[in-house]
Formats: C-alpha cells, structure tokens, sequence
C-alpha cells in the first residue's frame, strides 16, 4: 500500500535529482561535483539515522513502550543503509579526482568503522527472541555507540588528511556557490524525506515480525505430532 | 571513463538501492501481514 509519505519521498527524490543534473558543473571539478548531490545527503542521513537511534533508544528506556525500539532498529538500519553508500559513492568520487578507491584518511576509517559498528547494533538485535530483552540491550549500544558521530565529524579538523574540511557545516558562510548550495539542499532535504518514509515502513516491518513471532507455529497444536503411516499399495 | 559515466554510476547505485531496498520492505510487509491475519 502506497502511503503519503512515500508519494511526498519519490516527488522530492526526483526533484533533487534533477536538480542536481542540471545545475551548472563546478569550476574546479567540473561535472564530477555532481556526485556530492548523492554523496552529501547519504552522510548526512548516517548522522541523522544514528542520532535519532539514541533518542528512540532513550525514549524506550523510559517509556518501555516498544514502538520506540521498532523505531530505533529501523532507524538504525536505515543508516547503515546510508553509510554504505556514503562509502560507496565517496569512492566512486575518489577514483578520479584523487586517482584511487580507497586511503587510510581519518575521516574514511572513521565512516567505515561506524558503518561495522551499526552492523554489529543489527547483529545485536537479531541475537535475542524476546523483543524486552532486545529492545533493552540494543537501547544501550545504541547510547554508546554515537559517539562516533563527532568523531567522524571533527576528524577532517582535529587531523590532516585528503577529505576536505566542511563546506556547509562550517564557521563563517558555506564555501559554495548559490544554485550549487541550492542543488545540495534540495538533495539533503529530499533524503531526509526519504529517510522518513524508510524509518515508517521498517518500523511497521519490526512490528508485524513481531507479531509472527508471538503466533504459535504451524501445527504446534496437540496431537498435530501424530500422523497415521502412509498407505502402501492402497486402492485394491 | 568520463566524468557524466562516473556520475551515472554514482547516481544509478543511490537510486537503484533506495528504489530496491523500498520495494524489499514493502514486500515483507506484505507477506507478514498475510501471515498475522491468517
């Protein structure tokens, strides 16, 4: 069932990604740029998914009302979901202006290394039946492992690497040009957008597996254990 | 490969994943649904 809010999350979609491919190419890389419309919001969205993770998370610990734990492993995998292709699309950038895929920058080990922590908060999740004891364990990982968050951040600032320093998130005005600053914000919006229609359905996901799981299993009703043998050359 | 082919790609996997990852939950949802109210 198609739901307002994912009518609202493709209109914005495709709006950004117009805009995005046809407003003017950057002075220094040219149509390159364009990949910052994808590669921005992603990152974004990681931050936004895992800060949001603590705040369902905090909301379940005092409330004890799972829809904030269904609301936090959506959030969560949502933002793996994201990181991933922050990764993914900063090294499609990296390819050819920085000539490789990959380097050992502070800011690219730190993502990737948040990326395997939030894959570890899903395997969390997964390893545990009753849905209080999950809730409860994936609530406080969840609280711990944000702190990453100003450590991705800051870590173009706190150490010299090849990944450029803030553009927008920055003291003093952003380092961008209007319709391209128009292009980007159009695009963060949009994910953002997006990323609520995600967070909506997965969350709606946990709740039914849920409720799977609390219905007694096919056949788990008395006497279904027995069953008369087959009959062997019936009919005469 | 010119720079609109490393864009293409870059766009293709964003959209292509969302757009996959969108119908995977829809999907599930609705075989879950079916499995609850039956």
């Amino acid at each position: 069932m198609i739901k307002p809010l994912d009518v609202a999350a493709g209109s914005v979609l495709v709006t950004a990604l117009v805009l995005g491919l046809v407003v003017p190419p950057d002075a220094v890389q040219g149509d390159l740029q364009r990949i910052m419309y994808v590669h921005v919001p992603s990152a974004w969205l990681a931050y936004l998914s895992f800060g949001l993770t603590l705040v369902f998370g905090v909301a379940y610990l005092r409330t004890r009302r799972i829809r904030w734990d269904h609301l936090a492993g959506a959030s969560a995998e949502v933002g793996v979901v994201f990181t991933g292709l922050a990764l993914v699309t900063g090294s499609i950038w990296g390819k050819p202006v920085w000539g490789v895929w990959w380097t050992w920058d502070a800011r690219l080990v730190l993502t990737a290394v948040m990326f395997f922590v939030y894959l570890g908060y899903l395997a969390l999740r997964r390893a545990f039946e009753d849905p209080e004891v999950r809730a409860r364990r994936a609530s406080v990982y969840g609280i711990v492992a944000v702190a990453q968050i100003p450590l991705v951040h800051f870590s173009v600032v706190w150490w010299r690497g090849l990944h450029q320093p803030p553009t927008v998130l920055r003291p003093g005005d952003p380092q961008i040009d209007g319709p391209l600053l128009a292009a980007l914000l159009a695009a963060v919006f949009a994910f953002t957008v997006v990323y609520a229609a995600l967070v909506s359905r997965r969350a709606e996901v946990a709740r039914l597996e849920d409720l799977a799981a609390a219905l007694p299993a096919d056949g788990a009703v008395a006497g279904a254990g027995i069953s008369a043998p087959p009959i062997v050359g019936g009919g005469r | 490969m010119s720079d609109w082919g490393w864009v293409a790609l870059a766009f293709a996997i964003v959209y292509g994943t969302l757009g996959a990852y969108t119908a995977a939950l829809m999907r599930r949802a609705a075989r879950l649904r079916r499995g609850v109210e039956r």
